[in-house]
């Protein structure tokens, strides 16, 4: 009877995602019933559009973490492709939209593709690589844009309706949100290369030595993350209609590392999924929306995010543990068994 | 024969020729910008600025070698600064303040290392998340204030003199090598550095060594805890007021120090004298930078970019050494196999 009411709850609890959609629901019904405006209709728009650019790059995010490395780089990708998108845009005003979504993506593309050769062929660990790397591109917003920001008459009107038009309920920016994940997701369980890039995460050593190469599929993560970062630039663009080359996508990387830990990928590799990532995206814009709404200080905000990422890894540990044990004590078992 | 052993026990150690190489061509760069660049006063001023994140990188430096990472000292050093802000604000004396402060960076510290060793969490997340919690910590008592008027005893550290007259000794400067050759010796004289690198290269032997290596990792959290505290109370005293955004991204600079200095990021190898070195160098490029006009987001670039290849021209030269010496065996064996 024990046995089983224990294995029923880490069951559950093994289901992560369960868990985080639990404290999302509880988050809104406190937030809801503290201050009913909180499900008006333009304050869950604004949720859901600082969600959808979080969850776009949180989708690459997760394939980086998945292969033991992390991108402390996107929010400067996201900001370069931004601003080269929009100089392109500023310079020549009938650009086609399609032409300056995939100037913002290959722009992307190329930053993920540098770190992806500095982590692979030069060897260097992800966390100093991309450390540079934020630094470097950066500064290359600041030198390609000669400090001078891109106004909101400006940025065509193109792209500004990705945020506010839609084919169908939801807007251009959350069907690309959505789209993301579910690509991501597709790619991790449902095809071969996802299965490498699982294998590569959870064990390095062996993985090479069955025969994959290591520096194809961190270059491919790296580069996925680059792309993502780009269309994350596009989707910045539209929401904001400013690019300030000090402000745009400045401490992204924060908000989206957060997002993929507290959606249960493991920081040391080999686990995670994208929809874990994109519930921790809801919930961290639900949380800090929710806070604003609700009339607590923004100056809590900050604590909020700090406290619910120790809560998520200690939780995620502690399930961790439990299940290791019960394994060992099952092998015992069977050995006293024999 | 007797003259090559010579040079190679003069030789610099590698990991100082990188940031020693940079730390040259700043100071060329930037006394072609102007004249008194070299100037020993306005070097010997300029430090001023530094000498927080070289504390910070000092202190850092026992973590990175133990295996781990602190993100949040710029976070504590910001709390440290608000909790001596706020203490002042209600009256109590500066000096109490000025302990208070550091005691805060230290439990701050150990906040750390405790979660980091009692649930068994890789200190990257955790201090990810307690940069957040302890920069939150620090708007929720500062919000949007600016605590000022502090004592005239209390403010200029930084201007004061150890030595007067030309060029003239100021007193962080004098703080900063004190600390830099206690760390020294701690680091290469005394057990305990030993220890560091111990449980860096290899926690779990040194465990079954009979080592207590969760306290090694704690006390180096501790410590960095401890500096960070010490840090605010010097940039209370340098700037004269205290917001909630004091040193903001500082820990990304005091980390690049430590990585430019060599340290291994993966733990078990590390020097202070490469710490300092490397602070000199970016000093030496961030100033020459300022004096070319140079944006501080681009200097920032720059800096990103030297990190970089400095860990990477070594790679490059020892894949070139590697991959020479496999050709030359190559031949050997096959001119062998031709004798034969």
């Amino acid at each position: 009877m024990a046995k089983n009411s224990i294995s029923g709850v880490s069951v559950l609890l093994k289901k992560r995602e369960f868990g985080i959609f639990i404290f999302i629901v509880l988050l809104l019904v406190i937030f809801g019933s503290l201050e009913p405006r909180f499900f008006r209709a333009d304050n869950l728009n604004a949720i859901l559009s600082s969600v959808g650019i979080l969850m776009v790059v949180g989708a690459g995010q997760t394939l980086v973490i998945v292969t033991r490395n992390i991108d402390l780089s996107v929010g400067s990708t996201l900001g370069f492709s931004a601003m080269v998108m929009g100089m392109v845009a500023r310079e020549n005003p009938d650009f086609p939209l399609v032409g300056l979504i995939l100037i913002a993506l290959v722009a992307g593309g190329v930053c993920g593709l540098i770190n992806g050769l500095l982590v692979s062929y030069g060897k260097i660990p992800s966390i100093i690589a991309t450390l540079g790397t934020l630094a470097i591109f950066r500064g290359a917003v600041f030198l390609v844009s000669d400090n001078v920001q891109i106004d909101p008459n400006d940025v065509p009107q193109a792209v500004i309706n990705l945020a506010t038009t839609s084919p169908i309920r939801i807007s251009w920016l959350l069907i690309f949100a959505i789209v993301s994940i579910l690509l991501v997701h597709y790619i991790s369980s449902k095809t071969l290369l996802g299965k490498r890039i699982y294998a590569i995460g959870s064990n390095p050593e062996g993985a090479v030595s069955r025969g994959l190469s290591f520096d194809r599929i961190t270059i491919l993560v790296f580069v996925s993350v680059g792309v993502l970062a780009g269309l994350g630039g596009v989707l910045y663009t539209a929401r904001y209609a400013t690019i300030n080359p000090a402000d745009v996508g400045r401490g992204l990387e924060f908000d989206v590392i957060s997002a993929v830990v507290i959606g249960g990928t493991n920081i040391f590799g080999g686990s995670g999924t994208a929809f874990g990532t994109a519930l921790g995206c809801i919930l961290i814009g639900v949380l800090s929306n929710g806070l604003t709404v609700v009339g607590v200080s923004p100056f809590w905000k900050a604590c909020a995010t700090g406290l619910l990422i120790l809560a998520a890894v200690a939780i995620d540990n502690f399930v961790r543990r439990k299940q290791e044990e019960r394994f060992l004590l099952e092998i015992r078992n069977q050995r006293t068994a024999e | 024969m007797t003259s090559a052993k010579k040079t190679r026990r003069f030789a610099l150690p590698s990991h100082l020729t990188g940031p020693l190489l940079i730390l040259i061509i700043a100071m060329i760069y930037g006394s072609l910008g102007s004249e008194y660049f070299l100037d020993p006063a306005s070097i010997i001023f300029n430090t001023g600025r530094y000498i927080e994140i070289g504390l910070l990188a000092l202190a850092l430096t026992f973590v990175i070698i133990n295996g781990d990472i602190d993100l949040s000292v710029a976070s504590i050093l910001a709390a440290s600064a608000a909790v001596m802000a706020k203490l002042f604000a209600a009256g109590t004396p500066i000096l109490w303040c000025a302990l208070a402060a550091v005691f805060t960076g230290f439990i701050l510290g150990m906040i750390n290392g405790l979660i980091v060793i009692k649930f068994g969490l890789p200190s990257l997340v955790v201090t990810l998340a307690t940069l957040a919690l302890y920069r939150g910590l620090t708007q929720v008592l500062l919000e949007d204030s600016v605590v000022a008027d502090y004592p005239e005893s209390f403010v200029g550290f930084d201007q004061r003199l150890v030595i007067g007259g030309y060029p003239g000794f100021p007193a962080p400067l004098a703080v900063f090598i004190v600390a830099s050759i206690i760390f020294y010796f701690i680091l290469r004289k005394a057990n305990y550095g030993l220890l560091n690198v111990m449980t860096g290269s290899n926690a779990s032997s040194t465990k079954f060594s009979g080592i207590n290596v969760n306290s090694v990792r704690l006390s180096a959290f501790a410590l960095s805890g401890l500096v960070s505290g010490i840090c605010a109370v010097m940039i209370t005293s340098r700037l004269g007021s205290t917001i909630s955004n004091v040193g903001l991204g500082l820990e990304l600079l005091a980390i690049t120090v430590v990585v430019l200095g060599g340290t291994d990021i993966f733990g078990g190898r590390g020097t202070i004298s490469g710490t300092v070195v490397a602070l000199l160098a970016i000093m030496a490029v961030r100033e020459s930078l300022v004096i070319q006009d140079i944006n501080g987001q681009v200097q920032d670039g720059a800096i990103g970019l030297l990190l970089i290849l400095t860990v990477l021209v070594p790679r490059i030269r020892s894949a070139i050494v590697d991959n020479r010496n496999r050709k030359k065996r190559f031949n050997e064996a096959q001119s062998q196999i031709a004798n034969h």
